[in-house]
């Protein structure tokens, strides 16, 4: 967390924006390329960007540069389907897939699994509570030592 | 961040990965963590938390202890 408290720059604020409003609307993340045409620039200043936003890890790249992570969403499918109305999206993990939710202030049900049998764990979230779901949440790497390896925490 | 069924079936967990077991939280916990972290996340002011404001979300949801310290 090495620039937590620092402002970002407007042009990267527009793009973090951008990036969500996107993932809402298209249930997708953005491409490079998109989001390029959609600033009208070059992709060199996009993935620039995109670099500082990572910092913090609120965004996190794939080596091509795609976006792997847009906190909570994750760009890529995984285990945590969050479900909002028709719309759907993926959590990166637990704490994730509730900050849907949570981000968007509106009922979810969040397809969970157990870790350890993958038995289904389904969690509903309504008018701002849990509605139903059950279950313990284990986080395996103290908090400092989270970012050393974000797909294992 | 996993969620598990039991208790029991966290420290299978980890013994099947060969890890120490880690830091726990209830569900109702992960959901006001979830609310206080990502709950202003469209804003466009939004930064991200210093790692004083980040430990004081962790109290607030009763997370204390090392395990949930980020200063050194």
């Amino acid at each position: 967390m090495t620039s937590l408290q620092k402002a970002p720059d407007r042009f990267d604020a527009r793009l973090r924006l951008f990036v969500y409003r996107q993932l809402l609307r298209r249930q997708e993340s953005p491409t490079v390329s998109e989001m390029a045409k959609a600033f009208a620039c070059g992709q060199k200043k996009i993935l620039a960007s995109l670099e500082r936003l990572s910092e913090s890890h609120a965004f996190m790249m794939q080596e091509s540069g795609e976006l792997w992570r847009a906190a909570p969403f994750s760009c890529i499918p995984t285990p945590f389907p969050v479900k909002v109305g028709k719309r759907s999206w993926f959590g990166n993990c637990i704490w994730d897939a509730l900050g849907i939710p949570a981000m968007l202030g509106k009922d979810a049900r969040i397809d969970a699994a157990c870790g350890c049998c993958n038995l289904a764990m389904p969690i509903e979230i309504k008018s701002g509570n849990i509605h139903s779901g059950s279950g313990v949440i284990h986080i395996a790497v103290p908090a400092r030592d989270w970012y050393k390896d974000v797909a294992f925490t | 961040m996993l969620l598990f069924r039991s208790e029991q079936h966290i420290k299978r967990w980890c013994r099947q990965w060969k890890r120490p077991r880690g830091g726990t939280l209830t569900l109702a916990q992960g959901w006001k963590l979830a609310q206080l972290w990502y709950g202003d996340r469209l804003d466009p002011q939004w930064r991200s938390k210093t790692v004083t404001e980040a430990e004081s979300v962790f109290r607030r949801v009763g997370l204390v202890g090392q395990f949930w310290k980020l200063s050194t």
